[in-house]
C-alpha cells in the first residue's frame, strides 16, 4: 500500500511547481509560488463554519466574521483606526469571507509588495475583534442586504433550499449569511462566545500564494499565532441518509422566467472517486449544452449561464448540482429534456472513448485555477480535506487515469437520487 | 480601459507592426513577428497551468462596404465551425482538448479567443491560425453562426447597459461601425448576407497580416513556430475610425428597456495619462466593490455601470442607469463627476490610487483578461499601455497621478454628457 502511494506520487508529472505545505503553531500553511503575479492573495480557512453552529444559531457564523471586517484597525502607528475592509481597501487591496459547512475562510490580496502589511491588518483584527454591540449591529446590517441580495437570485434559493434538505436539516445545510430573523435575536455575548470557541488554530489551513518576495517575513507566522490554541469539535447533529428517489422543492420569486436545479451526491476531495466524478460532470455539462440546444461556439459563455453543473466537491458529502434556467427558449422541453438526460445516465452503458471528456475536465479544472484566489482557495481546500494540496499537478494526473469503467461506476454510485428544486415567477406566468 | 464592448481602433501605419523582430519590450511582455506575416504578443507564466490564445482582427463589423451589419460576427463564428484539412473544425479540435472558445466582435474589431491548458497552446495556436489566416465557410457552418448570433442580438437587446451603450454611441458618432451596433438586429427585416459575402470578408479581414495574436499563460515563445498559414510580411489595416458629431443630440425613443445612459467624449489613446486620469474616475465612482456611487446605488436597487473605454479618436465616458430610482441617480452620478472637477484631499486621492491600481492588476489576472487587454491595445498600436502589464505605461501613468491633474481632466472633458433615455411601452414614452 505504503509502496503504491510513492509510486503514484512519483508518475505525477509536475505541470506547475507543487506547493510547500509546513505546520506552523498547529495551523496548516500552504505557500505557492506565481514568481510573475504582482499580487499576493492569503486564504484563511478556520473551523468556524455552519456545523459549529447550532440549528437556532443560524447566521453566527457569518455574523462573528462580519464583525471581524468591520473591527477597527490601524495601518500604521498614529493612524485612526478603521474597520479592516476599509483599511485593506485602502491600502490597494481586498478582503472577503465565506462561510461553507464545515469553515469560514478569509480572503486578502493586494499588491505583492503590500502583502505583508495587509496580513498584519488582518492579523490585528483577529488577535482583538471588536465584538461589541455596534459593530455587530453594522456586520449585521451588511448581512442583511446579502440575504435580500441571496433571496433575488433564483439559483441561490434554490440551492438554499437543496442544501437544507441534502445536508438532512441539520446546521450543514443552514444558507451561509443566516435569516434576517435569526440575526435579529443575537447579542454581543453570543457572538464572543463564538468567536472564542471555534477561532482555534489547529485544523486551520493558510494558503498563500505569489511571488516569494510576498511572504519573505513571518507575516503568516503572525497570523496563524493570533488563533486561539487547541482544536474546537462540530455540534452533533444527526445527517438524515438520502431516501426516496425524487424529492421535488418549489419556491416563488419575483423573477422572469423558472429555474430548475437538480442535485446529487457525490465525492469529496480526496476520495478515489474524485477524478472519475470530474470527468463524468464534464460528461453531463456537455450532454445538458446539447440537450438545451444551447448554441455551440461564440455563446458558449452565455450556455454556461443557461445550463451547467457545479460540482461542491469542497464539502462533506460533496455534491453534484445541475442547473438549468428556463428563461431561454422553452423551459418546459428543457427541464424535461434535462431531466430525461439525467435520468438515463447512470442507467446506460457508458463505453468508448472518454476523451474528450478528460480532456474537458481537464480544461474546466485548469481553468478553475485561473486567479490566484482560486489557487489559494483550492490548496486550502485540499489540505483542510486532508489531500496532497498539490491539487493541480495530483488531479489532473488522476484524471488521465479515469477509465470508462471508473465513471460509470460513480455515474451508478451517485447518480441515482436527484433532488430537485423548481425556482418560479410568482405570477403562476411558467412558460 | 479596455472595454467590453465597443472600440474603434485608431490611425496607425501597419508596417510598424509586421516587421519587429522578437524583443523583450519588458519583463513580461515579448512582442514580435509571425512567420508568415502577422504579430505576436506574448504574456509568459511558466508557473500557471493554461493559457489564452487569442486572434485580433482590425475590421468593420457591418462589412467593407459599411451596410453589412453583423457580417463581421457571423464570418468570425463560421471560420471556426468548418471542418480543416484534418477533418474537424477549430471549435472540435478546441473541445477536444478541453479548451473554450469565444468570439467577440466590436465595431472595429474581431477577437477569437481560446482558453486552454497549457500543454495544447502550440496546437492551439497552429489550429487557430490555419483556421483564420485561409479562412473557408460552408453552409452548415453559417447556420450555427447564425443562431449564435440571433442569439446574441436578442441578449443585446434586452441589456439595459448593452442597449444603452449602442444608442449612445449612435449618437455620439455620426456614422461608421460605431454608429451601430456590431450586431444585427435579429429582428429587423435586414437581408442576410450571402456565404459569397461572408467569405469574401473572412478573406480579407482574417488574412495573417492583419492579425494580432495575444497568448498569455505558460506557453514558450517558440510556440509561434506552429504558424504554417499567412499572406507573408504585408501590412495591417489602418483603424477603421468612425467620424464623431460636432453636435450630438440627446435622445429618447422607446426600446426593450428602461434606462438611462450618459456619454462624454474623452481623450484620444494617445494621451495616455489623460486616459488613465478618466479610468481612475470611473474606478473611483463606480468600481463594482468600493465605488462611492455604486454604494449608494445598490442600497436603492439601481443598476449602475460606468467605463471610459479606450478609443483612438476620442474615448468615451459612458454610465449606464436602470432600475427604479434611475433618474435620482442620474443626478447623483452629475453631482459627483462636477465634485471631482476640484481636487480630492490628498488622503482621499492616495487611497483611492492605491485602490486603482491594485484593481487594474487584479482584474488583468485571468490569462484570458489578460490576453484580452494587449490584444485590444495593440490593436490600437499601444500594447506597452495595456492595463496589468506590471513594467507597462499604464500603471507609470496611474501612479504618477494627482489630484489636481485628475480634476483638471474631469473640468476638460466631463462637463455636459448627452443623454440617452430608453423606455419600454409598458412604462410609458421616455420623458
Amino acid at each position: 500500500m505504503i509502496a503504491h502511494a510513492v509510486l503514484a506520487a512519483l508518475v505525477v508529472a509536475q505541470v506547475v511547481p507543487p506547493p510547500a505545505v509546513s505546520t506552523v503553531s498547529g495551523a496548516t500553511v500552504v505557500r505557492q509560488r506565481d514568481a510573475a503575479s504582482p499580487l499576493a492573495g492569503v486564504e484563511l480557512f478556520v473551523r468556524a463554519g455552519l456545523d459549529r453552529q447550532t440549528l437556532s444559531q443560524n447566521g453566527l457564523a457569518a455574523l462573528t466574521a462580519e464583525s471581524i471586517l468591520q473591527t477597527p484597525v490601524t495601518a500604521a502607528p498614529g493612524d485612526a483606526p478603521r474597520p479592516l475592509q476599509d483599511a485593506v481597501a485602502a491600502m490597494g487591496g481586498s478582503i472577503s469571507f465565506g462561510v461553507s459547512p464545515s469553515d469560514v475562510h478569509f480572503y486578502i490580496e493586494g499588491l505583492a509588495e503590500d502583502q505583508d502589511a495587509l496580513v498584519g491588518l488582518l492579523s490585528q483584527a483577529l488577535a482583538a475583534p471588536a465584538l461589541d454591540g455596534a459593530t455587530i449591529a453594522s456586520a449585521r446590517t451588511v448581512l442583511d442586504a446579502n440575504i435580500a441580495n441571496d433571496d433575488r437570485l433564483p439559483f441561490q434559493v434554490g440551492m438554499d433550499m437543496l442544501d437544507r434538505q441534502f445536508f438532512g436539516n441539520a446546521n450543514q445545510g443552514l444558507p451561509q449569511y443566516g435569516t434576517a430573523t435569526a440575526l435579529a435575536q443575537f447579542v454581543a455575548a453570543d457572538v464572543r462566545g463564538f468567536y472564542t470557541r471555534y477561532y482555534r488554530r489547529d485544523g486551520a489551513v493558510i494558503s498563500a500564494v505569489g511571488p516569494p518576495t510576498a511572504f519573505a517575513s513571518s507575516a503568516i507566522e503572525r497570523l496563524a499565532g493570533t488563533l486561539g490554541p487547541g482544536r474546537s469539535t462540530a455540534v452533533a447533529a444527526k445527517v438524515a441518509a438520502l431516501q426516496g428517489t425524487s424529492r421535488e422543492l418549489i419556491a416563488r420569486r419575483d423573477i422572469g422566467a423558472p429555474w430548475m436545479l437538480a442535485q446529487f451526491s457525490a465525492p469529496a476531495v480526496g476520495s478515489k472517486d474524485f477524478a472519475a466524478m470530474l470527468v463524468l460532470a464534464a460528461l453531463v455539462d456537455r450532454g445538458l449544452q446539447e440537450t438545451a440546444q444551447v448554441p455551440t461556439a461564440v455563446s458558449r459563455g452565455i450556455a454556461d449561464g443557461v445550463v451547467g453543473t457545479i460540482y461542491n466537491y469542497d464539502q462533506k458529502p460533496a455534491s453534484l448540482v445541475i442547473y438549468v434556467d428556463g428563461g431561454l427558449g422553452d423551459a418546459s422541453t428543457t427541464f424535461s429534456n434535462t431531466l430525461a438526460f439525467v435520468k438515463v445516465i447512470n442507467t446506460v452503458k457508458l463505453s468508448g472513448s472518454f476523451d474528450e471528456f478528460k480532456a474537458l475536465a481537464r480544461g474546466n479544472y485548469i481553468a478553475g485555477s485561473d486567479r490566484i484566489a482560486d489557487r489559494a482557495w483550492l490548496a486550502g481546500v485540499f489540505a483542510g480535506n486532508g489531500a496532497s494540496p498539490n491539487y493541480l499537478n495530483q488531479t489532473l494526473a488522476e484524471i488521465a487515469a479515469v477509465t470508462p469503467a471508473d465513471v460509470a461506476r460513480v455515474a451508478r454510485k451517485y447518480l441515482g437520487k436527484p433532488a430537485i428544486a423548481l425556482v418560479v415567477p410568482r405570477a403562476s406566468a411558467t412558460q | 480601459m479596455r472595454a467590453g464592448c465597443i472600440a474603434l481602433a485608431f490611425a496607425l501605419l501597419a508596417s510598424a507592426l509586421g516587421a519587429l523582430p522578437a524583443r523583450a519590450a519588458d519583463a513580461t511582455l515579448l512582442q514580435g513577428a509571425l512567420p508568415h506575416g502577422g504579430t505576436y504578443f506574448l504574456q509568459r507564466d511558466p508557473e500557471v497551468a493554461g493559457a489564452a490564445v487569442e486572434l485580433w482582427f482590425r475590421a468593420p463589423s457591418d462589412g467593407y462596404d459599411g451596410a453589412t451589419p453583423g457580417i463581421a460576427q457571423l464570418a468570425a463564428v463560421s471560420v471556426a465551425a468548418v471542418p480543416l484539412a484534418a477533418g474537424r473544425s477549430l471549435i472540435d479540435f478546441l473541445h477536444s482538448v478541453g479548451g473554450r472558445f469565444f468570439v467577440a466582435v466590436y465595431p472595429d474589431m474581431v477577437s477569437v479567443s481560446a482558453m486552454v491548458p497549457a500543454s495544447a497552446a502550440r496546437r492551439t495556436i497552429a489550429t487557430m491560425t490555419a483556421a483564420y489566416f485561409a479562412p473557408t465557410v460552408n453552409q452548415n457552418a453559417l447556420t450555427i453562426a447564425q443562431r449564435d448570433e440571433a442569439l446574441l442580438a436578442i441578449e443585446r437587446k434586452y441589456s439595459s447597459e448593452l442597449a444603452l451603450h449602442d444608442v449612445a454611441f449612435q449618437q455620439l458618432f455620426s456614422s461608421g461601425p460605431a454608429h451601430r451596433s456590431p450586431l444585427a438586429d435579429s429582428t429587423a427585416p435586414a437581408a442576410a448576407p450571402s456565404l459569397d459575402a461572408i467569405g469574401a470578408f473572412a478573406r480579407r479581414a482574417f488574412r495573417g497580416s492583419n492579425a494580432l495574436l495575444s497568448v498569455a499563460g505558460n506557453v514558450d515563445v517558440a510556440a509561434f513556430d506552429a504558424v504554417t498559414d499567412g499572406d507573408g510580411p504585408n501590412a495591417i489595416d489602418p483603424p477603421y475610425d468612425s467620424p464623431v458629431d460636432p453636435t450630438p443630440q440627446d435622445l429618447s425613443q422607446t426600446g426593450s428597456v428602461d434606462g438611462i445612459g450618459l456619454a462624454w467624449s474623452g481623450p484620444p489613446i494617445s494621451d495616455e495619462k489623460a486616459a488613465t486620469a478618466l479610468d481612475f474616475v470611473n474606478d473611483y465612482l463606480f468600481d463594482d466593490g468600493t465605488g462611492t456611487l455604486q454604494r449608494d446605488a445598490a442600497s436603492s436597487s439601481t443598476q449602475l455601470t460606468g467605463q471610459f473605454v479606450t478609443l483612438h479618436e476620442p474615448g468615451v465616458m459612458i454610465v449606464t442607469i436602470s432600475g427604479p430610482n434611475a433618474d435620482a441617480a442620474r443626478l447623483r452620478v452629475l453631482a459627483a463627476i462636477a465634485a471631482l472637477g476640484q481636487p480630492l484631499d490628498s488622503a482621499t486621492f492616495a487611497a483611492a490610487q492605491r485602490a486603482f491600481v491594485y484593481h487594474t492588476l487584479s482584474k488583468s489576472q485571468p490569462l484570458e483578461a489578460a490576453a484580452d487587454n494587449v490584444g485590444w491595445y495593440a490593436a490600437q498600436d499601444d500594447a506597452a499601455y495595456a492595463p496589468g502589464n506590471p513594467d507597462g505605461t499604464y500603471l507609470r501613468d496611474a501612479r504618477s497621478l494627482d489630484p489636481a491633474y485628475v480634476a483638471r481632466i474631469v473640468r476638460t472633458f466631463l462637463k455636459t454628457p448627452i443623454v440617452v433615455r430608453l423606455a419600454t411601452a409598458a412604462n410609458g414614452s421616455p420623458s
